[in-house]
Order: C-alpha cells, then structure tokens, then sequence
C-alpha cells in the first residue's frame, strides 16, 4: 500500500508536533531536565530559567510552528495556482522584494522590528507590482503569472547579489543570516497567527475547487468552476502567508516546496487532506530543524535554513524511493 | 631620555637575535606569515590592503610614502584622502598595478587568496600583516619601520605602545575577576574566542571571556547560552541602544541587576593597532568601575 490512510497520517503528524514541541521546549544552553517543564511553564516563580523558558524557547518555537505550517500551505497552493511541482512560496518574488527591504535597513544600521517591517513592505511592494502586470496584461493564465513572477524574482536576486557585494564585515553577516532564515531573535508570533488561520480558513474552503483546477482551467470550467477568482485569491492568500513567514524569520528556504510533496506522497493529491497535512508537517519539520539549529554546535547557532535541507533532503528522498518501491 | 635607552636597547637585542637583517644589500624581515620579505631600498611606494595596516604604517612614520589603501582606512585622518584599490576583500588588482608600488602590506586572513597569490607572482614584495596579540602589533610597527627606512620612528611608537600595555598590566595584576561577554554583534549575536586580541585586553584587565574555545576568532553564539553563563560584566562596542534593550529584558542577569552593561569606543578595539592601547585603558576602567 503505498497511500496510508490521511486521517491516521494527521493524526500522527499532530502527535509528532506535541513530541517536538516538547522536546523543542526541554533543550538548550541552559539545560533542564523535562522533569521541570510544567513547573516552568505554568509555575509563578520569577527565575532566570522561567524566564528563558517563557521569553526565549517559547516564543521561538511557536515562530517556528507557525512559519513552517505557513510555508508549506502557501507551498501547497502555489503549486496548485501555477500548476507546476518545482513552484514555491518565494517563486513569484515575494521573499525577494522583502530580501532586498530587509537587507537595506540591515546595511543602514537597523534591526528587530524596523528590519521586519521592511521586509513586510518589500514583500506587499512586490505583491503589487505582480499583481499589477499581470492584470495589466488581464491574462492570469498560470505560464503568465509564473514568467513575470520569476522574472521579477530574478531582479530582486540582483539587487540583492549586489547588496551583498558591496557590504562587509559584521554587517554582511546579519544579512547571511537574515537570507537564510533564523529564528535567534523572533517574538511571539502574534498577528501572523491570524494570518495563518486565514489562509488555512481559505485554503480549506476552496480544497475542492482546488482539486479541480489543477487539472486544468478547461476541465475546472467544465465542471463548473471559474478558475479567475480562485486565482486571485490564492495569488493574495499565499503572498500573505509568505510575506508574513519572511517577516518574522527571513527566508527559510526549500520547506515550502518540498513539504507538499512529501505529504502528496503520502497521502495523495486531495487538497482537504493536503491542506491540513502541510500545515502540521511544516510546523513540525521547521520546529525540529529550529532545535537543531540553536543546539547542534551549541553555544554557537546556525541558521535555521540550513538545518531544514539537511533534513528535508534524505526525509523527502526516502519517501520517494518509497513510493516507488511499492508501486 | 627614557625613549632613547629603549631605542639602544632595542640595537642591542637587534644585534644579539638578529630580529632583522639589515644588511648592506637590502632589508630583510620576516613577515606574520614567516615569508622572507626583501628590498633593496626603503619602500617609497606603497599600498595598504587592509585599514589596521594602514594605520600600522602611519604609526611607523611612513605615512607618506603610502600611495594607496583600501577602503575603510579612515585613521588617522589623512588616510581618508589616499586613493583607493576596493575593499579589503574586493581588491583591485589592475589599480595595485598600475600604481607600481615598491612594496604592499596585505593580510592574509581578510584579503582573498587568489589577489595575494597573483601579486606574489609578479614579485612586488608583500608585507603579511596579521598581529594577533599586543608583541604582534609592536612587532608589526617595528618592521614596516624599518622596511620604510624609519627604524627610530617606528622604534618609538612601538616601545610606548609596549609600555603601556606594561602598565596597564602591571596596575591591573590584582583586579578583580570579572566573567565577561564580549558582544560583537547583535543579530545574530556574535562573540570572540580566547585567541582573539580583545580577550587578550580583557584578560590584561582581569575579565575573563565566557567563551574561550569557540572554534573562530568570532563566532555566533546563543542567547541562551550567555543566559546560561551569567556574565557579571557585558561588553558591547556599540552604543546603539537596541544593544543595551536586549540584555535589560533579562532582569535576574548579573550584569543588568549590577548595572555593568559597559559601552566602549568601538574604533579602538576593532583592529590590531596602536589603538588597542587606548581601547584597553578603557575597558580596565569601566570594567574594574573606576571614575574617569
């Protein structure tokens, strides 16, 4: 059997998500045992170590839940609105216009909020400038959408190639650390916890047309759906979700293109499992790769970017292999 | 008079160790790098390839005889007008030629390897300039001296700054040990190795570094991890208070309850010069918390 039943895999993806988020909850540079967690995190005392717990570990770990599950869900519908396997959450330039906001200020001198409210204006600035070629041109076929997209991407990548070049020093380091997504310095999630329960909302809502149009407009349009709406709310709903996963922490790459299609391999195409399915293995691949990356060569941190390929790479390959073996 | 006895001395330790030859043929040193670097005459024409050795030369008394640095040279001030060959890491390698420089001082660990590669081949002399403690730095001064013909300038610089840093060690022998984070940067917060010149400063000062074995001279190091260590004392060389906001979040730390979140100039310390002397002076004092 090849497809396993997707209530059974999102059962254990949920439960997978409480063991990292536990786990993810119980390491660190200030170690503690597991024994201490309830104490720590429910507990009134004013230590150090509930602080750490409840300012530090949590915060990170429910970022990096929410922009894993955001990713890989934007993931899911871009592939569904382009139509095509190797499109991503960044592919319409989303993360570029918000790179190359973020990476100014960062030269300027500026970091936390300010670096993240760049990279949210970068990320609508982009958003709109696609938007508005695309519908100058009135033609949302997903060859369109996806040319201008990556050609727009592509000028961002030179933008940003050329800060990088000319920046050094301390100052070139934020900014590798900044494009390769890290989560060392994210508050709370807040508001982009709303984000992502929008897109879900949305995502879930249209999972059935969704089914429908990635076989094709003609075939949608047959069966009764008019795939130009569908398009422009999932053009809006995953830049929304991508530019709010970039703003909290930079652009993490590869999860949102490879999560969908590890859980398309295991639970098959339905985008109402789909949907839900990326959600929490997104959340949950990013949550572990995030507690690698702050304790695999503790003290020192890597960026999170890094550790999500090191992992998604053999996961997603396996899976592959897997599939084929049994077909 | 105190200047000249050390200027004798340093004769007769020339004499004793042949630290340099200077023979009637040419001037020989042995640069960072333990390279043979050789010239017939004084260098005239040179080009600095990274700001500490910029400053380096000035401090030698070649000053004028620098034709060209990269960017960032910016002390003393007159190094703001030399023209430039790129950045340190970035070098122009056609402009290096075109100016036909007589000697270059390069530093292995910020200039690319290649550039430092395709000017070794066409045999200019290069100077390998990578001080890493307080001797390397008086070391440094004394043999762009005397590569520039200005051995008694250079002799001069160099002793004082050894005597300060004698000093300050001497005064500092029984201070109080202080545990210290030395922030280098805030995002991602970055910290310095034991092997680093600014540990050395610390240790002169009686700070201990919290993080002596880090595998680089800066690393990035964890929130939770200097948490964890508790520093009494926090360091930054910026007075971005951005800095001073993330620590004070951490009211139990000992360093925010003690009030010892200390801001020092960030030009003193940032690279191995005569500087460090006025960057150490500074940090022993706000360290062992002694009014200016």
């Amino acid at each position: 059997m090849s497809r396993i039943n997707p209530l059974l895999v999102l059962l254990l993806l949920a439960l997978l998500l409480v063991v990292s988020l536990v786990v993810s909850l119980g390491v660190g540079s200030y170690a503690r045992g597991f024994a201490d967690l309830p104490a720590l995190l429910f507990g009134s005392a004013d230590s150090l170590e509930r602080a750490v717990m409840l300012e530090l570990r949590l915060p990170r770990a429910l970022s990096a839940m929410v922009v894993g599950a955001q990713l890989s869900l934007a993931g899911v519908m871009m592939q569904a609105l382009l139509r095509n396997p190797l499109a991503d959450p960044y592919v319409l330039g989303v993360s570029g216009g918000a790179s190359v906001a973020a990476l100014i200020t960062l030269i300027l001198g500026f970091s936390g909020f300010w670096v993240a409210a760049a990279a949210f204006a970068g990320a609508m600035i982009n958003v709109v400038l696609v938007f508005g070629l695309v519908s100058r041109a009135g033609d949302w076929s997903p060859g369109r959408l996806l040319l201008t997209g990556v050609v727009i991407a592509s000028g961002w990548g030179a933008v940003v190639s050329f800060l990088l070049a000319v920046s050094e020093g301390q100052a070139l380091k934020s900014m590798l650390f900044w494009l390769m997504g890290d989560f060392s310095h994210v508050p709370a999630p807040g508001w982009h916890l709303l984000v992502l329960l929008v897109g879900l909302l949305f995502a879930w809502a249209v999972a059935r047309p969704l089914n429908l149009v990635v076989r094709g407009a003609l075939q949608a349009q047959a069966l009764g759906v008019d795939p130009r709406p569908l398009r422009l709310g999932l053009f809006l709903v995953t830049s929304l979700l991508t530019a709010s996963a970039v703003t909290q922490a930079g652009s993490v790459g590869f999860l949102g293109l490879v999560v969908p299609h590890m859980l398309r391999l295991l639970i098959g195409s339905d985008h109402r499992w789909l949907v839900p399915g990326a959600a929490l293995g997104g959340a949950t691949l990013l949550l572990a790769a995030d507690t690698l990356a702050r304790t695999v060569i503790a003290p020192q941190q890597l960026p999170v970017g890094v550790i999500t390929a090191f992992l998604g790479v053999p996961l997603f390959l396996w899976l592959l292999n897997r599939n084929e073996a049994q077909r | 008079m105190n200047a000249a006895i050390r200027v004798g001395l340093h004769a007769l330790l020339l004499a004793l160790f042949s630290v340099h030859h200077a023979v009637a043929d040419g001037i020989e040193v042995v640069d960072n790098k333990q390279r043979l670097v050789r010239l017939t005459v004084p260098a005239e024409r040179i080009i600095s390839l990274a700001p500490h050795t910029t400053e380096l030369l000035f401090s030698a008394g070649a000053g004028d005889r620098v034709i060209a640095a990269v960017s960032y040279s910016d002390y003393p001030a007159t190094a703001k007008s030399l023209p430039r060959v790129g950045s340190y890491d970035r070098i122009d390698l056609e402009r290096v030629l075109a100016l036909q420089p007589d000697l270059i001082v390069g530093w292995p660990s910020g200039n690319p390897g290649g550039a430092l590669d395709f000017l070794q081949r066409h045999s200019i002399p290069l100077f390998l300039s990578e001080p890493l403690s307080f001797d390397d730095i008086a070391d440094n001064i004394r043999k762009l001296g005397h590569l520039t013909g200005n051995d008694e300038k250079a002799e001069l610089a160099a002793a004082g700054f050894e005597q300060r840093m004698a000093s300050l060690g001497q005064r500092y022998r029984n201070a109080t040990p202080v545990r210290v984070f030395y922030q280098v940067w805030q995002e991602p917060l970055m910290t310095i190795s034991g092997e680093h010149i600014i540990s050395k400063v610390l240790a002169l000062c009686g700070g201990h570094n919290l993080f002596p074995n880090l595998p680089r001279l800066a690393s990035s190091i964890g929130l939770e991890a200097v948490l964890a260590a508790d520093p009494e004392a926090i360091i930054m060389p910026s007075s971005n208070p951005q800095w001073r906001e993330l620590w004070r979040r951490w009211p139990q730390l000992r360093a925010v309850s003690d009030d010892r979140l200390l801001v020092i100039n960030p030009d003193h310390l940032s690279r191995p010069t005569l500087r460090v002397a006025d960057g150490a002076e500074e940090v022993c004092r706000k360290l062992q918390g002694e009014a200016e």
